[in-house]
């Protein structure tokens, strides 16, 4: 298919159309020749037969004006004979007999040949040039109503207009689908639609980002021209025109299409990258008012809640140690200390669901952040047997600290809340293929396997659970983990208890290759 | 510490304002309040208090904003009280030139302890000769380090990290503060140099087995060299 489509272009006499005289010019010039050389005869008694060159010099430039090159040099040739065989002596013969006339005739002959031809030649770059301006104008159009029309589908009826008008087609637009195919059906504005086969030549164009159909070198026996709307290496849709049967467009005009079609896809790629940027301010916008929203909230629980703590701790130094109202005060404070817990849930839990979390990575010890979430929580976890097992060798990890500590923390108060006092809490880490992976596991009753699909769900609490949790622990470290790209997975664990583990992508640096550098 | 030291709490909310001033009372400070950011700037100048207990959520202006007009002329030691709780939030506070970050609600042990420390360091106290942590003994005229009583071996970078961070004792220090006073102000993003320094220090200086660590990291913040609370009151 490929090779015979390349052997029609090679025949395909495209190039010198355009310029082809028709035959009638030629008609033309033997006729006003001959007009001229019957009005000679009449005024050569007045003039003489030298002046009469001077007459057919005059046809020759005047010719020039309005035919193509081939007819002039006809007539300009037809003339110099015409002169010497009517009116050089010795007439009605092509003999020149004096030497002076022989010399008149060959200047005339050069003489017309060269008016001719450059008569012809100013002609054909007047022409050029009005079409470059009619081109430019054409464009201009486009810009002007399709470019700056304040919608796309007014901005491609205009193009569509704009096309058809100009070059006296139909025009359709067949804009790429999301899945980067070209649609099926033209865009509504579109004045027809496509056969099957004629669309086969339309999505050529758009897979091969290059002119195909009538009038192109690809696919020419088709009934339409199909022009991809091109920017960059990418193609966002097609122009297809259809002319009418005896139409033929040439590759000047074809040319322009393509500009035409250029300008269309420079058209769509401007409202794709608006698009884009309103849906991007859109984001931003409902972001930031998430973030004032949870700053909010969080000052006007957060405020009253530190004037409780503050003056039950003046209270607890005031009243001195023992009393009743001392283990009141405690018992207060802790409440209360709990009541912040569960603040600080509730809010990041809603950063979560509202997706404002946004990591921060930077390189972190591991065995550091495992000890920084057992300082946190040494308060609840301290009445554990904590066993930290760190893998030897142990690289630097690039991730957010901040949030894996929280993550690890929550994990330790959840294995602290499902096992009994003294028993061991195991916390291993190591890195896997590129993946940091962190494991916490208890010494409890582990729990029912129905339950362990729901233990991630925010407020899901077990059914023994113990009184005290909020039931979000373990739904921030799934957030906080999936926000960082990893994931989380529980299992009841051997002999007894649950084994939590974490495992998270993460870059990773050796600090022994560091201190050679440093 | 010199008695009676002046404490301007700046703070929109009354009841906190109250609460504080109890408080700090109680801690025999004598304490100022400013309800806004322009009157807090104002009280700095005119009032000279010895430390300032600064809000982030002012009603006029940003307490970032009231930091910075502060610092363009005054050295007073500030300790940032904010319901702001993220490390982005503590590290611009501490990088607007705050000396130490407490979050609300607050303990008020916690928040008294913040106060002494960041009030020691002005004070002069650490431009003594040697600064005391629990077990471990910096003395800085001799360059030698002691761990309970034994004498540790530091490289001069390990050195020069657990010196700032003595120099500011119970008060944490940013990341980049410390990266850009050991390793040059072009290292301020080289986080890793950091870690495994920070994990060289340890291994020297902590006490296997200790119920806290002294040298605590403020997961992305920076980290801070923990007085003990015993070793406080031996000093007051």
């Amino acid at each position: 298919m490929q090779s015979e489509m390349s052997t029609e272009n090679v025949s395909l006499p495209q190039k010198s159309r355009g310029d082809a005289a028709p035959v009638a010019e030629y008609i033309a010039a033997i006729y006003f020749t001959a007009l001229l050389t019957g009005a000679s005869f009449a005024l050569e008694a007045l003039i003489g037969y030298r002046a009469i060159a001077l007459l057919y010099l005059l046809l020759v430039v005047a010719l020039g004006i309005r035919l193509h090159r081939g007819p002039v040099l006809l007539a300009a040739a037809a003339s110099a004979l015409a002169w010497d065989f009517c009116f050089i002596p010795i007439r009605f013969s092509l003999h020149i007999a004096g030497i002076g006339d022989l010399m008149m005739f060959g200047m005339f002959f050069a003489v017309a040949m060269a008016m001719g031809h450059l008569t012809s030649q100013l002609r054909a770059s007047e022409l050029a040039e009005r079409r470059r301006q009619r081109r430019s104008a054409a464009l201009y159009e486009l810009v002007q109503q399709a470019g700056l029309a304040p919608d796309l589908d007014s901005g491609l009826r205009a193009a569509i207009t704009l096309t058809e008008n100009l070059f006296g087609v139909r025009g359709a637009l067949f804009l790429r689908h999301p899945d980067l195919t070209p649609a099926k059906h033209p865009h509504p504005a579109s004045s027809f639609s496509l056969s099957e086969k004629e669309y086969g030549v339309a999505a050529w164009a758009f897979n091969h980002r290059m002119p195909a159909g009538k009038f192109t070198d690809n696919r020419p026996e088709s009934e339409a021209a199909h022009l991809p709307l091109q920017v960059g290496s990418e193609a966002l849709g097609v122009l297809s025109i259809l002319p009418s049967a005896d139409m033929i467009l040439g590759p000047a005009e074809i040319e322009l299409l393509q500009t035409f079609a250029m300008l269309i896809g420079t058209i769509l790629e401007k409202d794709h990258l608006l698009q884009g940027v309103k849906q991007a301010e859109i984001l931003n916008a409902s972001e930031r008012l998430q973030r004032a929203l949870l700053q909010s909230v969080s000052h006007e629980l957060k405020t009253p809640l530190s004037a409780v703590q503050a003056g039950i701790d003046a209270l607890i130094k005031e009243t001195g140690k023992g009393g009743r109202s001392q283990t009141t005060l405690h018992e207060i404070q802790q409440a209360l200390r709990r009541l912040n817990r569960v603040i600080n849930n509730l809010l990041d839990m809603t950063r979560i669901e509202s997706g404002v979390i946004h990591p921060k990575l930077d390189w972190c010890d591991v065995g550091d952040v495992i000890e920084a979430a057992k300082d946190l929580t040494a308060d609840v976890v301290g009445s554990r047997k904590l066993e930290i097992a760190l893998d030897r060798g142990l690289p630097m990890v690039r991730t957010d600290q901040a949030l894996l500590e929280q993550c690890v923390s929550n994990l330790l108060l959840n294995a602290a809340s499902n096992s009994g006092i003294g028993t061991v809490v195991k916390i291993t880490a190591r890195v896997v293929n590129g993946q940091l992976v962190v494991t916490v596991r208890d010494e409890g009753k582990g729990i029912a396997e129905s339950e362990l699909p729901h233990i991630f769900e925010a407020f899901y609490r077990g059914t023994e659970a113990r009184p005290g949790g909020t039931g979000l622990g373990l739904a921030i470290v799934e957030g906080f983990i999936r926000a960082l790209g990893g994931s989380v997975t529980v299992a009841n664990s051997r002999p007894t208890g649950m084994e939590f583990v974490i495992t998270l992508p993460v870059e990773t640096l050796r600090p022994d290759v560091l201190e050679k550098l440093a | 510490m010199s008695e009676n030291a002046t404490a301007l709490v700046i703070d929109d909310e009354p009841q906190i304002r109250k609460l504080l001033q109890v408080l700090l009372e109680q801690e025999n400070y004598r304490a100022l309040e400013s309800e806004n950011g322009r009157q807090g700037i104002a009280d700095v100048a005119q009032r000279r208090p010895d430390v300032v207990l600064l809000d982030l959520g002012l009603p006029d202006m940003d307490g970032l904003v009231v930091l910075e007009r502060i610092r363009q002329w005054s050295q007073v030691p500030v300790l940032v009280l904010s319901v702001r709780d993220g490390p982005a939030d503590k590290v611009a506070a501490l990088d607007a030139g705050a000396d130490d970050y407490v979050t609300k609600p607050f303990e008020a042990t916690e928040l008294l302890a913040r106060l002494r420390a960041i009030q020691r360091r002005v004070h002069g106290e650490v431009e003594a000769a040697r600064v005391e942590a629990g077990h471990l003994v910096i003395d800085f005229a001799s360059h030698i380090v002691t761990v309970g009583g034994r004498e540790v071996k530091l490289t001069s970078t390990e050195y020069a990290l657990l010196k700032i961070l003595a120099l500011h004792a119970g008060k944490v220090v940013t990341q980049k503060q410390l990266l850009r006073e050991v390793w040059g102000p072009n290292a301020e993003e080289q986080s890793q140099y950091l870690r495994v320094y920070m994990m060289h220090l340890r291994k020297k200086i902590e006490l296997p087995g200790a119920a806290q660590r002294l040298l605590k990291t403020e997961s992305g913040i920076g980290y801070r060299l923990v007085v003990p609370t015993s070793t406080e009151a031996g000093q007051s």
